[in-house]
């Protein structure tokens, strides 16, 4: 622990134990709480390192005319100092854990009445309870009845608290008994939160006696448990469902025997509850079952047979709402049942089979009539297709025995409620008037259409759909052209569409009609009055070029652009034409698609056209003038794309594309590093790193990405790439980089004022300095071993960041001097940037050029990565300082006179 | 009836049904509504959908239509060269366009006390009703009906006028020569009646009955039923009207919005409480959300202009237009619109555009603030100052000169038979290039497109009706409750062509009263009564006496005085005093001889204590028979019957008369007397 904390904690208590008004803020105890758990964790023992705590509790405890947030706060501590069992007996033995926890004193007191004073209670309890000495002191001291009542406090947080310390003494028992009773399970459950196990602890504490004790806990838990699980009445549902939660927590996580008792005493009124049939606890009861269930599942026992009973009844219950609840709920967990997992998909595909008369699977009248019933009303009917539709795509994968009908009958089913939902009369569930009356109630719902894309899109992964392309192709068309269809509708469409095409990549069942409606369509949304159309529209051109597909002419493989848009002489000019856009959503879009479509052609290091020369100029043409970040922040990605796909692909690099690639990356570069975004200069910084990549890939000490990152004893990998460069490979290199402005891009990104920014650019830097003039080389070395790469210089204008930069070089030519002894008189000038400067000054004009070596060397780049790599407010978030603050608010406090509040003005 | 003695107390009479006759179909209504002795029109829209039947009329001489083959029967037999055309495979009348008048055989139109517009969409008959039938009631509309509807009629007359023909094809319509017609021809209905295009005369002479209204203004009709118009929120004053009289309420419901467009939004709380709402005019494309087809007709536009081809859009000179230009001036700038020219032509569309202006009153919320500011409150006001919208009254003229292509042309009529759009259509429907846009609902389109075909121009359907569909009515119904709704039959079933479709009918609990053409329906009024005013004097002397608790009554013996369907119980004139002179005057002179009053009785007449009574009175052998409404007394001695029922007592005692008035009295003694 900080050695400063720990000389202000005294103070702190003081201030604490005097009075809680005085806190800066009403988060500060949490604060001190979290410090706390971080210590405990870490394995301190905190009444040894803070001795005063001892002290602070007791002194508080007592004093109950204190605020209930302190004494609150003091309940918790309590915990964090008496989890370790030397510290729980300090606290034991000068009485303070009594009065702590003593339920009466805090009700003489009046203060349980306080929903904080209770919480506290539990929480130190619960933080306390990692060694059989406490678990012994909660039985001692009957804390479990009080702790039952608290279950249904009226303050959730409390109830829930109380949830969750009932399991865990539940537990706790468990695991204490059976290391009494000799029967250790191997696999000891972790249940401390502090990491210390019970199945750890000395097994001599556990006597006979206790182990009775424990015994006794746990039949009073599961007696409570069983009592208040049925609802005497209707106002008591909230109860059932606090022990219905607490039950599913302790089914998934005990061990017979425990198991089985507590299942043995609760299963008749978990049967009496079913029978009650409350909607409301049918999600509940569904998660102890298979909590219960998944529970034998885990540890490979047979399904018990009461669980699987009750199982059955949940499966079967006659109200269409429940069923189709429990159902959801059952397929969700995924369990190796083969006949509860085909109940459960027939129950889920009745209302999709009802409302699109396609008789999916064959059910009883009776069924069918009460979910026809259920489906008539409009709000319920909507719902319960929802939930089919939610389940359809896992249903569709489980094995063919337990799903009622083909996968692609259910795509069918789909494909049929979407026509419903657009009004067409093709359904053939207009032939009964249930049906009608069924069917009307989706018509136009967007709700049911998004649910039914949804699982379209995921449906195209099932086996054997792919027969169904053409007609989902026909259909998702229609979605996209009804004039209706909202924004969302529309997205999701496109999306089932490139999901669809780039999961049946054999499009020969795509006609030249279905190419036509679908161009016209493209082309309608992307001048649609709506910008969330047009961008899902753009979008789709560029994710649709990303997928590859097979035609069914020439068994080629191409993009599915080219396949049924054909390809960039109709795409790319809507993309331009998007480029104009009002929305900046969609002029980012339109660049990334345009990316995507070319990239391509950059990869088959095809010429230039005419086309892509005045695409480029329109992207500059974006990043320097374009107002919106977004825009401006696509346009560097696409340069991005570009310049990493020729590098990819560097034996078919055409020198035409580089001719017009190399001098924009110039551009971007410069631009990008002056962009008033952090997120273009951050993409800037990408682009640069590239180039470094590419410059310097192979080359000794050159590590590719982060410098941080790399462990140092790693093993690189220098057979592939490597490349031996010699001095005067890495001069030209450097050159060249200096030339595309890279050098100059880390340079102002590392004293740019946004953090990101620096923190790359210091990295890069870093990396650079490694590869040139490896700081391990001392000066002198270095000098004599890199004469020639010294000479490589960039230039440093007198403005912006190159002034920031001659600053520092003029600082560290200070220091240099200062160590050196030349007199602390010398007068450094401004713009004499050392020796560096001097050099560059040599040369003459107007914008001095500096060594980029010397540069690299001179800027203590690893003291600044440090500071760089720290967040923001770590001063602020310390310990440390909330420790001061709590201090300085408590004497401004105690001086109202000197206190004069401070207004901030944000303006 | 709480009894007040006050001068201005009200007496309930019964009064006899109301009628409601209508003419017309759904969209156009013109219904007539006999209520209280009046005989009200409600509306007379003009279906103008005969005029599909006809040639287009061009403005420049159009070689392609003037060397159309005449039509002649395949046997030869009919020769109808001169009146009709073969043009695109269908027969077309060659002659001035004519329209299908409402139906006016039905009722004497002169009978006609007054006509509610509700709508200028729905006045466009007006002078075939008001003129030449000696109708001589007042027509009320609001002032921006009257005016635009001026507009939309001066149109069609200038359009009609403008391109005159000689001659007027007659012969086709013989009902023998008719009914060998091919095609439409031979189907269509009641073609005898079909009248030309009214003279802008007779317009003026219409258009002079024409007293103007206010939202909410509280209109007399003889005393008998008020009348009042409320903001229907369909286009710039639309109104729906309540017809009441004190104890009745009609609602008119006819062409209401609401959606939020321009015009101010739906008076919807005034509709509550009516006994019957008559609904009529919902929108003509139920399943075109006006939204969706907003946004069509955008990214059409935007995709015909990017690929460098022309857009016509066939429209009314007011109402949608104000929306799209509103529309298109968004979407101008997103869509890279900004120097592609937009014309607004038709004889009327200066006065068009300004005069939406200057309804302030009539606007909705956003835009009448707008007019404080002060700024126009419709931006198309903004796209004229900069050039972007331009106006004209032809293609003649300036236009000519200053015509850029490409460009969008907004112009009438969206029939495509008469107007400056035959001339465009004439002039782009040959190149692909180039798409026509149907934003008005009310012509079908492949009908109105056919004597144009073959047709290279892209054609697309956005009809834009912003009328109630059947979703917002069932709510606006739940919300207003009338007792009764009474609609076309239509709207009763799904369409013909979605019979899956329930959604697209009214589902009402009662059911709705469904009309047909030129059906006549009984009204179900719950109450029927009328209201009577008495006199302070005569209120005076009445002599209230209580019959049960908070219940009195009083006999009156009043005159009543009828004047302008008022009421009112005066005191009966006292005779005058005998005059000195004994000549008599005529019989005729000599005011009524008014007897006193006999009392009224009320009470019942308790069968023990009757025969106490009796028994009192020495009539002790009686025998009591019990009967479905009382009791029968056999007075054995007597040879006499007492008859004691619920609403009557009757002594049957023959010669014995000072008996009878025995019995007589011993039952008055029961009884009450008023």
């Amino acid at each position: 622990m900080d050695r400063e904390c720990v000389s202000l904690l005294p103070r702190v208590c003081e201030v604490l134990a005097a009075s809680g008004s005085s806190l800066p803020d009403d988060t500060s105890l949490e604060k001190l709480l979290d410090w706390f758990t971080g210590l405990t964790k870490a394995g301190t023992s905190l009444l040894e390192s803070c001795p005063c705590l001892l002290e602070f509790i007791s002194t508080v405890v007592h004093n109950t005319a204190l605020d209930p947030s302190i004494l609150s706060f003091t309940l918790r501590l309590t915990g964090f100092v008496a989890v370790t069992e030397v510290a729980f007996k300090v606290l034991q033995e000068s009485s303070v854990l009594d009065l702590v926890f003593n339920l009466q004193h805090w009700q003489e007191a009046g203060l349980w009445e306080d929903p904080c004073i209770r919480i506290g209670w539990i929480q130190g309890l619960r933080t306390m309870m990692q060694h059989p000495k406490a678990l012994s002191f909660f039985v001692q001291a009957d804390f479990l009845q009080p702790l039952l009542q608290l279950q249904t406090d009226k303050s959730l947080f409390v109830a829930s608290a109380a949830n969750q310390m009932l399991a865990h003494v539940l537990l706790s028992c468990q695991s204490v008994s059976s290391v009494g009773s000799n029967d250790v399970d191997e696999e000891g459950e972790d249940v401390g939160r502090s990491g210390g196990s019970i199945a750890d602890l000395e097994y001599s504490a556990v006597t006979v006696e206790t182990n009775q004790d424990y015994a006794a806990v746990v039949t009073a838990i599961s007696e409570c448990l069983k009592k208040s699980l049925v609802p005497r009445e209707n106002t008591q549902l909230h109860q059932s469902l606090q022990i219905l939660k607490l039950l599913a927590l302790l089914l998934a996580q005990t061990r017979p025997p425990l198991w089985e008792k507590l299942l043995q005493m609760v299963a008749d009124s978990v049967d009496e509850l079913l029978v009650a049939g409350y909607s409301q606890l049918i999600l509940p009861l569904m998660d102890v079952i298979l909590a219960a269930y998944s529970s034998c599942d885990v540890n490979r026992r047979a399904p018990d047979q009461r669980v699987s009973r009750l199982l059955s009844f949940m499966l079967n219950i006659r109200k269409p709402a429940d069923l189709i609840q429990a159902a959801a709920a059952f397929l969700r967990r995924g369990l190796h049942d083969l006949v509860h997992t085909a109940q459960s998909a027939r129950v889920l595909l009745l209302p999709l089979d009802i409302i699109t008369g396609l008789n999916l699977l064959t059910t009883t009248d009776e069924q069918r009539f009460l979910m026809m019933e259920q489906l008539k009303n409009k709000t319920s009917c909507i719902s319960l297709i929802c939930v089919c539709l939610t389940n359809t795509p896992q249903m569709t994968l489980m094995a063919a025995d337990c799903l009622p009908c083909p996968p692609v009958l259910i795509v069918t089913a789909v494909l049929s409620l979407l026509k419903l939902c657009s009004g067409d009369s093709s359904s053939p569930s207009s032939s009964s008037s249930g049906c009608r009356e069924v069917s009307r109630n989706v018509i136009g719902s967007s709700k049911v259409q998004k649910c039914a894309l949804d699982a379209l899109t995921a449906l195209s992964g099932s086996p054997g759909v792919e027969v169904k392309l053409a007609e989902v192709f026909t259909l998702l068309v229609q979605c996209l052209d009804n004039p209706d269809s909202d924004p969302t509708v529309l997205q999701k469409s496109f999306q089932a569409l490139v999901q669809w095409m780039s999961v049946c990549s054999d499009l020969s069942s795509i006609t030249d009609q279905h190419r036509q409606d679908l161009l016209q369509v493209v082309r309608k949304r992307s001048c649609d009055i709506r910008w969330e159309v047009r961008d899902s529209t753009v979008e789709f051109l560029g994710r649709l070029a990303g997928v590859r597909v097979i035609q069914t002419t020439a068994e080629e493989a191409s993009d599915a652009s080219v396949a049924v848009l054909g390809g960039c002489c109709f795409t790319t000019p809507l993309l331009r034409a998007a480029l104009q856009d009002t929305e900046s959503y969609v002029r980012a879009s339109a660049i990334s698609a345009l990316a995507q479509t070319l990239a391509a052609s950059w990869q088959q290091g095809a010429a230039l056209t005419q086309e892509q020369t005045e695409i480029v100029n329109q992207l500059l043409e974006v990043l320097s003038w374009d107002t919106e970040g977004f825009a401006r922040r696509a346009v560097v990605r696409y340069f991005i794309a570009w310049l990493s796909s020729m590098s990819s692909h560097s034996c078919v690099q055409s020198p035409a594309s580089s001719s017009l690639l190399m001098p924009s990356v110039r551009s971007v570069l410069s631009r990008g590093s002056a962009d008033l975004d952090w997120e273009v200069k951050v993409h800037t910084l990408e682009l640069a790193e590239l180039l470094l990549d590419e410059a310097f890939s192979g080359q000794r000490g050159y590590t590719k990405g982060n410098p941080t990152q790399t462990h140092p004893y790693a093993v690189i990998p220098n057979t592939l790439h490597t490349r031996t460069h010699n001095e005067e490979d890495v001069v030209g290199v450097l050159n060249s980089l200096v030339q595309w402005g890279v050098v100059s891009a880390l340079l102002s990104g590392l004293v740019d004022c946004d953090r990101p920014v620096a923190l790359r650019a210091c990295r890069l830097l870093i990396t650079l300095r490694e590869v040139v003039c490896p700081l391990s080389l001392g000066a002198l070395d270095a000098t004599a071993a890199m004469a020639t790469v010294a000479r490589v210089t960039c230039e440093l204008p007198g403005c912006g960041w190159a002034r920031e930069i001659r600053k520092m070089l003029v600082m560290k030519a200070k220091d240099a001097n200062a160590e050196g002894g030349v007199s602390g008189g010398e007068v450094v000038n401004c713009d004499d940037c050392g020796e560096a400067g001097q050099e560059a000054a040599s040369v003459g004009g107007q914008t001095p050029c500096v060594s980029v070596c010397e540069v690299l060397r001179s800027l203590d780049l690893d003291e600044r990565l440090d500071v760089l790599t720290r967040s923001s407010d770590h001063v602020h978030n310390s310990p440390l300082s909330l420790l001061q603050d709590i201090l300085t608010a408590s004497s401004a406090r105690s001086q109202p006179d000197t206190q004069q509040e401070v207004i901030a003005d944000c303006y | 009836v709480k009894w007040k003695k006050e001068a201005t107390n009200e007496l309930i009479l019964k009064q006899s049904v109301q009628k409601f006759t209508n003419f017309c179909h759904p969209t156009l209504p013109c219904n007539v509504l006999k209520f209280k002795s009046t005989t009200i029109m409600l509306d007379c829209g003009l279906d103008t959908t005969s005029v599909l039947n006809f040639l287009p009329l061009p403005l420049v001489h159009s070689p392609r239509l003037s060397k159309l083959p005449g039509w002649i029967s395949k046997d030869g037999t009919i020769n109808l060269e001169k009146e009709l055309k073969d043009c695109a495979g269908r027969v077309f009348v060659d002659s001035q366009p004519e329209f299908c008048l409402p139906e006016r055989e039905l009722l004497d139109l002169s009978t006609i006390d007054v006509i509610l517009i509700s709508n200028y969409h729905c006045m466009m008959a007006l002078p075939y009703i008001t003129e030449h039938t000696g109708f001589t009631g007042t027509v009320y509309a609001t002032e921006p009906t009257l005016q635009i509807g001026r507009l939309l009629m001066e149109e069609v007359v200038n359009f009609m006028e403008r391109v005159p023909k000689a001659q007027s094809a007659t012969c086709w319509k013989n009902k023998e020569i008719q009914r060998m017609l091919p095609g439409p021809l031979k189907d269509a209905v009641d073609v005898w009646t079909w009248k030309r295009c009214y003279s802008m005369q007779e317009v003026n002479s219409a258009l002079s009955k024409v007293q103007l209204v206010g939202y909410s203004q509280k209109v007399e009709l003889f005393g008998a039923v008020q009348v009042s118009p409320l903001s229907s929120g369909y286009s710039l004053g639309s109104s729906n009207w309540i017809i009441q009289s004190h104890h009745e309420k009609v609602s008119y419901v006819s062409g209401s919005s609401l959606l939020t467009t321009h015009p101010q939004p739906m008076d919807q709380s005034s509709l509550k409480n009516s006994d019957v709402l008559i609904l009529t005019g919902l929108t003509q494309m139920p399943t075109a959300n006006p939204d969706g087809m907003l946004g069509e007709f955008c990214s059409n536009l935007a995709m015909t202009i990017r690929a460098g081809g022309n857009v016509l859009v066939p429209c009314y000179s007011s109402g949608v237009i104000y929306d799209l230009l509103e529309c298109l001036y968004q979407f101008i700038e997103s869509a890279s619109l900004g120097t592609t020219p937009f014309y607004f032509i038709s004889p009327v569309a200066n006065s068009s555009l300004e005069f939406s202006q200057i309804f302030a009153e009539w606007l909705c919320h956003n835009k009448q603030t707008k007019v404080y500011l002060p700024e126009p409150p419709f931006p198309h006001a903004e796209l004229i100052q900069t050039n972007k919208l331009k106006h004209y009254p032809s293609i003649h003229g300036d236009f000519s000169s200053e015509f850029r292509q490409p460009c969008v042309v907004f112009t009438g009529h969206p029939s495509l038979r008469f107007g400056d759009v035959v001339h465009f259509m004439e002039l782009w429907g040959k190149s692909s290039l180039n798409t026509i846009i149907f934003t008005e609902p009310d012509f079908s389109y492949l009908d109105a497109l056919a004597p144009y075909q073959p047709l290279a121009m892209k054609c697309v359907y956005c009809p834009i009706d912003t009328r109630l569909n059947f979703h917002q009515v069932s709510k606006l119904l739940k919300e207003v409750q009338p007792l009764h709704v009474v609609c076309p039959e239509q709207y009763t079933q799904p369409p013909l062509t979605q019979s899956h479709r329930s959604d697209l009918m009214l589902e009402l609990q009662p059911p709705p009263m469904p009309y047909r053409r030129c059906s006549v329906l009984n009204l179900p009024f719950r109450r029927r009564y009328e209201r009577v005013y008495i006199l302070p004097e005569l209120a005076n002397s009445l002599v209230p006496s209580e019959i049960k608790p908070g219940v009195s009554v009083a006999t009156v013996s009043a005159v009543v005085h009828s004047k302008d369907n008022k009421h009112t119980l005066q005191s009966v004139p006292k005779p005058p005093p005998v005059a000195p002179s004994k000549k008599r005057k005529r019989v005729m002179d000599e005011p009524p001889v008014v007897l006193a009053p006999k009392p009224l009785l009320s009470g019942a007449v308790p069968l023990e204590a009757f025969l106490a009574t009796l028994q009192k009175h020495g009539i002790t052998e009686v025998k009591v028979e019990e009967t479905a409404d009382g009791h029968i007394l056999h007075l054995q001695a007597e040879d006499t019957l007492i008859q004691l029922e619920e609403d009557g007592t009757h002594i049957v005692c023959d010669n014995n008369e000072p008996l009878r008035t025995t019995l007589r009295d011993l039952v008055l003694r029961f009884l009450q007397k008023l």
